[in-house]
């Protein structure tokens, strides 16, 4: 029996409103309800009973969320419970953080407006130290003239040209005197009059004036130290508001974990808004669970609802597949072979999981071509260093260690040396063109197995003419039998005659006949859709198996590799000799072994997974609480 | 651009600007009924649009969608500054979100409703809408907002906010102030030839905004002359700084039109209002991008004629729809559409 995705059940639960809750957080706590949202029931029951509650949760889960950011040690992990929770505690709580949440915003305009001037300060005091040299007195720039205004500052460069040529349609005129980091620093002068005109102007432009304080009378340097006064008191002021910001949130510690404990309980509930349907009290729910389950969550309802209800379970119908999520077997061995094959996409319902297959094949080949049964030991030993932080690395890269190993003993190669342990069967060396005839049977064995993995997928998916005419169906594994007999025959007999003519063409009759029927538009379209379509066949197939070629490839190029670095160590002394051996075991292990595994990776899923495999599978997400 | 991707963009934008529905045609469309107008949008551009009466933004939606996915199309045969050229430009239907966003929370709408005015923009989108529709308040959207890549214009909307208060006009063309200048930035980094016949058709765009902000500036706020003219974005064709503070610096709108160059004099002479005149300055800054697509032969100019042609199509065929499924007479859907006699 292959292995496929978990049976499924269709359940529809229906109650009364007032045990809704109790049934999110009953189905939350199993993980069994992919939920579902229900066109049928739409038209009876138009209501949605948890949107009030699913928006007030938002609210809450977002304001926390945004609170959360500024703990500075985390909440306690939440307490388990199974209380309901009130749309009216949601919302007493909900009101409680937003006020908490304008008064912390407040606190961070506060911070962004002081930051921002301290930056503008800081510009100040940098225009000014370019005057500290100069005998002049600032004070000027204070007692505004009776005719002439001066002022002094800085203005983004970017700004600066179109304030120039704005500035020519005043009598005021802007000199820069000093540039740095994207900010110009200058002098703006001109006749009193326009100064109210002016001073509109440069507000736009980002300008900023140096203010120069009444009490001052004397020196730039001491304009310099009002400056830095001036940031002590704005850093001093961004200090208190941040001491005043944390003061705030541990005052509200409490308020904050009941928030936690509550959004933990409410989430199962309010993530069923858009599926919950109801009318006048009565309530209904829809989802996909495992049909392992079914008892379980028979059993949990009873125990958890109040009032009666009602459950029914059905069997996935053929139309509804598509939309039956998935849920793998969970196996420890398997679990990083099952990312592996999520990343090429989720299997259907009714697909085969090909994670054991995969899993398999990729060992196998991994030791094929990196058989070393040095170089295994020290992958398969590496591995197990990453086996706290990422156990699926060590599960893969054992088990492809020791695949290496033991292809290891069958080649007689030990870190590049041939000679040390007696091969089981024999270096590949020795003989490639049999490594490689290898290869190609090896390969053509895959391809038959995908086709007849495709082939069972569209039995079990109904599609009973794409499993016998198509070229993904037998009609195609036909015709790959055929073909491969076929080039066996002028290969090593080179005979080709009348029955082997009949066995290629007929099953490619079946499939160019299937596509005649399958395609649609003109008389030519179709011809050119077809041929091109048949033509496309032969030539993946044939590049297909050809691709194994790097199985071989790559178990010639692991020794050849070894003799290179044997060579070149060859030529050095005793020490150099060493260091070359070593220092090429290693570049062969993480170079050549990081090559082969994306190299095998490779060949599952383009020769493999895109032969059988639609990878359009739903995962299944089941309702669970979640912080 | 190799020779093989030079004849293929040449191809999608002879086969793309086929379709494009003109200015003229979609005027006459006003007088059909809504189930006409889909129908003759179909035989026109070929695509099929579903009417949803009781949602009528998925019509936009789907509007939008198509074109965007066009653009995408436009935009694999190029590479380095020239897709980021095109990749910004693309950015002013992202702009319009911004400014729904802004304008909604300063003038304190609810979430759900900005939400609902929002343009799904699907794989363009780089603005954090969800966290952004969760700012409680508008100052928290705009810190929100100063981290991402519209920050700087993002920091001159505000400062107009704290100089100007919540004025819809004022916010608006700060943010496609700041946007025209990074987008003239970006076209600094192509060919000298593809920026020099890309400028030729921005510099359209330009005279039109640069031009209708003056007037606005100048004689609906009152603004000083100085401050009119450091409002104005980068300069285009023929308004060119020069020529933009002379006209800064006349007392009404009649002596700014009969100082303006050719052709613009001629265009705006006997039109009464700011917006007949916009209306007319649009039509005038598309008809140099339609000259560019269908006439010229380079092909950075006509991928952005072609934006800008297909994005004032998506605009135009927006209000009509919407307009008919909102029951509006045929006279306000055609002011609403930018129609001037």
């Amino acid at each position: 029996m292959l292995p496929t995705p978990l049976e499924m059940r269709k359940v529809g639960l229906y109650m009364v409103d007032a045990d809704a809750q109790s049934a999110a957080m009953a189905l939350a706590r199993m993980g069994v309800l992919h939920p579902l949202e229900d066109s049928a029931s739409g038209q009876v029951l138009q209501d949605y009973p948890a949107a009030a509650f699913q928006a007030v949760y938002h609210d809450l889960n977002s304001r926390f969320g945004k609170i959360s950011s500024f703990l500075q040690t985390p909440l306690q992990a939440p307490l388990e419970s199974d209380e309901l929770v009130t749309l009216d505690q949601l919302q007493v709580l909900d009101q409680q953080l937003k006020q908490l949440w304008a008064q912390i915003s407040a606190l961070e305009e506060k911070i962004r407006r002081q930051n921002e001037k301290v930056g503008v300060i800081r510009q100040l005091a940098n225009s000014l130290q370019k005057f500290s040299s100069l005998d002049l007195d600032l004070g000027r720039l204070r007692r505004h003239g009776r005719f002439l205004r001066i002022t002094v500052g800085t203005v983004p460069a970017e700004n600066f040209s179109q304030l120039r040529r704005a500035l020519s349609l005043t009598k005021f005129m802007i000199k820069v005197f000093y540039s740095s980091e994207g900010i110009n620093h200058v002098v703006v002068f001109g006749p009193s009059q326009q100064r109210e005109e002016v001073h509109d102007l440069l507000q736009s432009a980002d300008f900023r004036g140096l203010t120069v304080p009444q009490e001052f009378t004397g020196s730039p340097a001491q304009l310099q130290a009002d400056l830095d006064r001036q940031i002590e008191q704005a850093e001093a002021r961004m200090q208190q508001w941040r001491q005043e910001l944390s003061e705030l949130i541990t005052a509200n510690l409490a308020s904050l974990q009941s928030a936690q404990d509550l959004l933990l309980r409410a989430r199962p509930y309010a993530s069923l808004a858009t599926v919950l349907r109801g009318k006048g009290g009565l309530v209904f729910l829809q989802g996909w669970v495992p049909a392992e389950r079914e008892e379980q969550i028979r059993g949990q309802l009873a125990e958890q609802l109040q009032f009666p209800f009602q459950l029914e379970f059905s069997e996935p119908e053929q139309q509804e597949f598509d939309s039956v999520p998935s849920l793998l077997k969970k196996s420890w061995l398997l679990q990083p072979f099952q990312g592996l094959v999520k990343n090429f996409g989720m299997p259907g319902y009714r697909e085969v999981d090909p994670s054991g297959l995969f899993a398999l094949s990729y060992v196998l080949m991994f030791g094929m071509m990196f058989g070393d049964i040095g170089h295994g030991s020290v992958i398969a030993l590496l591995s197990l260093l990453f086996y706290r932080r990422y156990p699926g690395i060590t599960i893969v890269g054992v088990l492809a260690g020791m695949s290496s190993v033991g292809f290891g003993f069958v080649y007689g190669s030990l870190f590049g040396y041939e000679h040390v342990v007696p091969a089981l069967w024999m270096s590949p060396m020795q003989d490639p063109v049999q490594v490689l005839l290898l290869a190609v049977l090896w390969g053509a064995g895959f391809i038959v197995v995908a086709n007849l993995l495709a082939i069972r997928n569209f039995f079990a998916a109904g599609q009973i003419d794409q499993a016998c005419y198509s070229g993904k169906g037998l009609a195609g594994l036909g015709f790959y039998l055929a073909a491969f007999y076929a080039a066996y025959q002028v290969a090593f007999n080179n005979y080709f005659g009348w029955l082997e003519f009949a066995l290629v063409a007929l099953p490619m009759a079946v499939i160019v006949h299937y596509q005649w029927r399958q395609s649609d538009g003109g008389l030519v379209e179709r011809v050119l859709v077809v041929f091109i379509e048949g033509l496309e066949h032969i030539i993946s197939n044939v590049s297909g198996t050809l691709s194994f070629l790097r199985v071989a490839a790559f178990s010639l190029n692991h020794i050849a590799l070894a003799a290179a670095v044997f060579a070149i160590a060859g030529m050095l002394g005793s020490f150099g000799h060493g260091v070359t051996v070593l220092l090429g075991n290693i570049f062969i292990i993480v170079l050549e072994g990081a090559i082969v595994a994306i190299q095998c990776l490779r060949l599952e899923y383009y020769e493999g997974f895109s032969r059988f495999f639609s990878g359009k599978g739903r995962p299944f997400e089941p309702l669970k609480f979640e912080t | 651009m190799s020779g093989f991707a030079s004849d293929y963009l040449g191809t999608r934008l002879t086969v793309l600007a086929s379709r494009l529905i003109s200015f003229e045609q979609l005027i006459d469309f006003i007088e059909l009924d809504l189930e006409r107008i889909m129908a003759q949008v179909k035989q026109r551009s070929g695509y099929d649009y579903d009417i949803d009466a009781a949602n009528p933004r998925w019509i936009e939606a789907q509007l939008t969608h198509r074109a965007l996915d066009e653009f995408l199309i436009l935009l694999r045969p190029f590479s380095g500054s020239e897709r980021r050229f095109f990749q910004f430009a693309i950015r002013w239907f992202e702009l319009v979100n911004l400014k729904v966003l802004i304008r909604g929370k300063f003038s304190g709408i609810d979430s759900s409703e900005i939400e609902q005015q929002l343009i799904d923009l699907r794989s363009f989108i780089d603005l954090p809408i969800k966290r952004l529709l969760e700012a409680d308040d508008p100052y928290e959207m705009l810190r929100l907002l100063e981290t991402t890549a519209y920050g700087g214009i993002v920091r001159q909307a505000r400062r107009m906010y704290e100089e100007h208060g919540n004025d819809l006009f004022l916010l608006d063309a700060t943010i496609d102030r700041s946007f025209f200048i990074d987008l003239k930035h970006h076209a600094r980094f192509l060919h000298d030839e593809d920026a020099a016949n890309v400028r030729q058709v921005m510099g359209g765009l330009l005279d039109r905004f640069n031009l209708l902000w003056l007037l606005r500036y100048r004689f609906a706020y009152e603004l000083s002359p100085a401050k009119s003219f450091y409002l104005l974005t980068t300069t285009g064709n023929r308004l060119h700084s020069a020529e933009l503070m002379r006209l800064a610096k006349m007392d009404s709108i009649e002596e700014v039109i009969a100082a303006l160059p050719e052709p613009y004099q001629r265009l705006l002479a006997n039109i009464g209002s700011i917006s007949d005149m916009e209306m007319v300055m649009e039509y005038y800054s598309l008809s140099i991008a339609a000259r560019a697509l269908y006439r010229r032969p380079n092909l950075l100019a006509r991928t952005f004629s072609y934006i800008v042609l297909r994005e004032a199509e998506v605009r135009f065929l927006q209000a009509l729809i919407k307009g008919k499924q909102l029951g509006f007479d045929n006279d306000l859907i055609k002011q609403a559409m930018g129609a001037v006699a």
